[in-house]
């Protein structure tokens, strides 16, 4: 394209230009990226601040104060671990530039722990393209791990919004099933992972009836009055909520405020976290004691132990960690922290399975080989295989309590198991394994 | 955001602001080129030439008194071949070496200075533009032919932009040995059909949302200035929507401007939505996609703002050059009947931009709409021609440097990747055949042979980025179109002076050793370039049609 008027240009012969040696040698062969003989670099992302941070952002002081207690031990095969961590907000775009960041300047050598279906599916594509490990993902959409032909490097963190959903929808399917049960969902992956779930499980909903959804992020300016509106409006009974946190504790805020008392509220884990709840009810103003109340009776489910199980040997020995190695701001014991000290229990299992000759290949083949022989603070079995890379493949179902304790229904723990797919919902007969003295995992 | 208007649209598609009323007329072709008139400039000592190709055609060149033996030959994009309002088809050579409108930059002084020879030519067929890139081809071989006869040339680079990609790698592959090094900037990767379905797609996922009397790609095929009228009588139908949209937008971000017909989705999905389904960067010169304001409270909306933007130049290319394309082609290149535009939607667009789009249930029902619009039916003659024109098989051996902006509005950043990637796939190939001759040598002189002919990965992608964001509010929280734009890595063949000069330099060099510089060297020489992709496997958002 034409300059419209002449320019007249100074021309600086740049020094690099005379000086400029471009050779044609090859660049020397190295081992792959984020790995050296006394270093291993973890790369994740998260919203650790704006409106979807609160809960989410203390998943990663949490993995670091493990990877610090694990450093502390003479590391893994004499390497330490470095988690790096950048904030892409809850915004896809700035995931795209993060994940950037994380590759080109701190050369990671796997993103570890990443928070958010929408975010990630922005960059999950590039990252398989690359063929970095992407460990561990905290997020349920089963759509990131069916299929490794599509994603052969993404394994997941959490359990499958399908499986939870198929889990807890039997259970109410069967245990209300003279009521009218309804839900609440987000239209995205996550919503609709979570809608399909149900629907195996058997359960119907009537779109503009029983079944009311939201478009994610509007949840704040536009509330939920809506939806919640319809489901009164229709004599739902049961509210299942397919949603992240700050959602539920809309519809939760709207639904007290439309004098709406369903029987029971079910939601599904990601979304029922209590801390987060609070924190986000907080800000609007309402008490702890309120938020609480609300929240008492809630039907949720868990693959990990609840946060509040002083029995529990793992929430005892994660605890120790957190107090003593965690420098995060709010370093407060619960759900996120409690998933955040796992995942990088896991990692830590992984990265000593594979040994001292450590490369992005290695990893990847060791998870898909015996991913699912790795133990950890979960009730549920890990899912990892050639043919799948889904993590938790269970569940136990709760109801929390008025202090916020999501405790067993009926007051025993059953595991639930199931698959993404089309497999029935049986009880697990799943043994975990005791956490070492040590906290550290015996990995041979 | 600024009123866009037909001519300011035109205008970034021409090259010059000159209006004229009347029509390019046709000139003989002279049976053979004569010799060049040639002055020396007194100050500088560069001597500048200027004389004709066998068909009349223009051409030009200069000699520094520095000269290093070093030879650019400029091949430039497309120009229509009928005067618009503000755009007069060029007359002659319009420039000699790359240029950037967006920042003022002319490197044809920096280049004479560093001691490179240039040329360039008027690429025009009795006068006429259009298409013409097969002429073209032959052309630049004249061109290169004439001023070795001329000058002494140790290396020959030939570098373009825009539709010079598709002039350029059939001409490498026809005469291998006319060029040391091939540059590509901001070009197309043959075919042109890949973005050109893109184009007429969003076209007609407007003619269904937005206005039915949109003919769009339907228009194009008749051939001279009819077919040009034509065009010229359909493309301000879109110009209309867009700058309505476009004043719109200024006021009502969120609004925008009303519901589509019988539905209560706003037109601002079904804008993002058909962009998507384009693929058109989601960032522009004053959005970058991502950030957020009072008014505008989510990223989305920030990338239905950049859609916008980019929409004109998009559509644009659609019409003009899709109608110099079916004036080679004939009508009814286009057809839709067995597309999926739901397919054409990524997983990735989906969820990042589920909002902007209304939801899963503004998505389905914007799909379902397009699912049961009538669809353009093609004519089997015109498309078999347009997926076989301007063919390259991307095997050449010598050195290709290709830089591309991350958010080229006009010829998508997805070109770059898909040369790339066919290049790779001629590369392997010839890579296991070597292999395969390699494995079964049983003399020393067998692998001796073999040793000096095993093939070269010999292409490198540099990439021009944006910021991370950019994007200026007003003090009420309105976007902000009149503020500075991006600094890199948006409009087309719009670049920094050190960008442009880098790819000059990368070309020089690999000409000189044959071989495109090793990742390291290029690491380094990407790092000191504000802007450039540091990372070596950075790939942009793909083609949607990577035929």
């Amino acid at each position: 394209m034409n300059l419209r008027k002449p320019l007249i240009l100074t021309v600086v012969a740049s020094a690099l230009v005379g000086s400029l040696a471009i050779s044609s040698v090859s660049a020397t062969a190295a081992s792959d990226p984020g790995v050296t003989s006394s270093e291993i670099v973890l790369g994740m992302q998260l919203p650790q601040t704006g409106a979807a941070s609160p809960g989410y952002n203390k998943v990663d002081d949490a993995a670091r104060a493990y990877f610090d207690y694990v450093n502390s031990k003479g590391g893994v095969n004499g390497r330490s671990i470095k988690l790096v961590v950048k904030d892409d907000t809850y915004k896809a775009g700035l995931t795209i530039s993060t994940a950037s960041k994380l590759i080109n300047e701190d050369k990671i050598f796997a993103f570890f722990g990443s928070i958010g279906t929408q975010t990630h599916v922005s960059i999950i594509k590039d990252i398989n393209r690359r063929k970095i490990p992407d460990i561990f993902v905290n997020s349920g959409y089963s759509g990131f791990y069916t299929d490794p032909k599509k994603y052969p490097t993404t394994f997941g963190g959490l359990g499958t919004y399908t499986v939870e959903a198929k889990i807890l929808g039997k259970y109410l399917k069967e245990k209300y099933a003279d009521k009218k049960i309804g839900i609440l969902y987000q239209s995205d992956d996550f919503g609709r992972n979570a809608l399909a779930g149900f629907t195996a499980a058997g359960l119907k909903f009537e779109a503009k009836k029983t079944s009311a959804s939201f478009v994610a992020g509007t949840q704040g300016s536009l509330g939920l009055g809506t939806q919640i509106g319809q489901l009164k409006a229709n004599g739902v009974d049961i509210v299942i909520i397919a949603a992240v946190s700050s959602a539920t504790a809309v519809a939760y805020a709207t639904a007290s405020a439309l004098a709406y008392k369903p029987t029971k509220w079910a939601v599904i884990s990601v979304g029922a976290d209590a801390t987060t709840f609070q924190t986000i009810l907080g800000a609007k103003g309402v008490p702890a004691a309120t938020s609480a109340a609300m929240l008492a009776g809630t039907i949720s489910a868990s693959h990990a132990p609840a946060p509040g199980d002083a029995t529990d040997e793992y929430v005892t020995a994660f605890k120790k960690i957190n107090e003593d190695f965690n420098k995060g701001v709010d370093k407060r014991w619960d759900n996120n922290i409690m998933q955040g000290m796992n995942i990088a229990y896991l990692a830590t299992s992984a990265l000593m399975g594979v040994g001292k000759d450590l490369t992005r290949a290695k990893l990847i083949a060791y998870l898909e080989n015996n991913g699912s022989k790795l133990s950890s603070a979960a009730f549920a079995p890990l899912g990892y295989s050639k043919s799948t890379h889904e993590a938790f493949t269970g569940f136990w179902l709760g109801e929390y309590d008025a202090t916020t304790l999501l405790a067993p229904i009926d007051g025993k723990r059953v595991v639930y198991t199931t698959d993404s797919g089309t497999g029935e919902v049986t009880v697990s007969n799943y043994k975990r394994t005791a956490i070492a003295a040590d906290a550290l995992p015996k990995v041979a | 955001m600024k009123n866009m208007n037909l001519k300011k649209l035109i205008a970034t598609l021409g090259a010059s602001a000159m209006i004229s009323a009347g029509l390019v007329v046709a000139v003989a072709a002279p049976a053979q080129a004569a010799d060049p008139v040639c002055v020396t400039d007194a100050k500088t000592g560069t001597i500048t030439c200027e004389g004709k190709l066998s068909n009349g055609a223009a051409y030009k060149t200069m000699v520094p008194s520095n000269y290093d033996g070093t030879f650019y030959f400029w091949q430039h994009g497309i120009r229509p071949s009928y005067p618009y309002p503000g755009y007069t088809p060029p007359k002659g050579v319009e420039q000699m070496a790359p240029t950037s409108v967006n920042h003022k930059v002319d490197t044809t002084k920096s280049m004479l200075t560093l001691g490179y020879g240039l040329a360039a030519y008027d690429c025009s067929t009795g006068g006429l533009h259009g298409w013409n890139t097969a002429d073209c081809v032959e052309m630049l071989n004249e061109l290169v032919t004439i001023t070795k006869s001329r000058i002494s040339i140790k290396k020959t680079i030939v570098y373009g932009a825009s539709m010079a990609g598709v002039v350029l790698t059939p001409f490498i592959e026809k005469y291998p040995n006319q060029a040391d090094a091939v540059g590509i900037l901001a070009g197309l990767t043959p075919s042109v059909n890949n973005e050109l379905k893109s184009g007429c797609d969003m076209l007609y996922i407007f003619s269904v949302f937005f206005d039915p009397t949109i003919k769009g790609c339907g228009v194009m095929g008749t051939k001279g200035l009819p077919g040009h009228m034509a065009v010229l009588g359909d493309f301000p139908k879109v110009v209309a929507l867009l700058t309505q949209w476009s004043k719109d937008s200024g006021a009502l971000p969120l609004a925008y401007p009303a519901a589509l017909v019988g539905s209560g989705i706003p037109q601002r999905s079904a804008l993002l939505l058909a962009g998507l389904i384009a693929g058109l960067p989601t960032k522009s010169a004053s959005f970058d996609g991502i950030s957020t304001s009072t008014l505008i409270p989510e990223q989305s909306i920030n990338a239905t703002l950049a859609i916008l933007q980019n929409t004109g130049e998009l559509l644009g290319t659609a019409y003009f050059g899709g109608q110099a394309v079916s004036e080679v082609v004939g009508a009814g290149f286009y057809d839709n009947t067995k597309t999926d535009f739901a397919s054409l939607l990524s997983d990735a667009d989906l969820g990042r931009f589920n909002l902007g789009l209304s939801g899963d249930d503004g998505i389905n029902a914007m799909l379902a709409m397009l699912a049961a619009a009538p669809r353009v039916t093609g004519n089997a003659e015109a498309m078999a021609k347009i997926a076989a024109l301007d063919k390259a098989k991307f095997d050449t051996s010598k050195p290709v440097v290709l830089l591309s902006n991350e958010a080229d509005r006009l010829v998508l950043p997805g070109n770059t990747p898909l040369y790339l990637n066919k290049a790779k796939a001629s590369y392997e190939s010839k890579l296991a055949s070597w292999e395969k001759k390699y494995a079964a040598a049983t003399t020393s002189s067998q692998v001796s042979a073999l040793l000096k002919s095993k093939p070269v990965w010999n292409t490198v992608a540099m990439y021009a980025l944006t910021p991370e964001t950019y994007t200026k509010f007003t003090a009420a929280g309105l976007p902000d179109s009149k503020a500075a734009i991006s600094p890199s890595g948006v409009g087309h063949e719009s670049f920094t002076k050190d960008q442009l000069m880098l790819w000059v330099r990368v070309l020089a060099s690999s000409a000189k050793t044959g071989k495109v510089p090793s990742q390291g060297v290029m690491s380094s020489l990407l790092a000191a370039t504000p802007y450039l992709n540091t990372d070596p496997d950075y790939q942009p958002n793909e083609l949607k049609y990577q035929d």
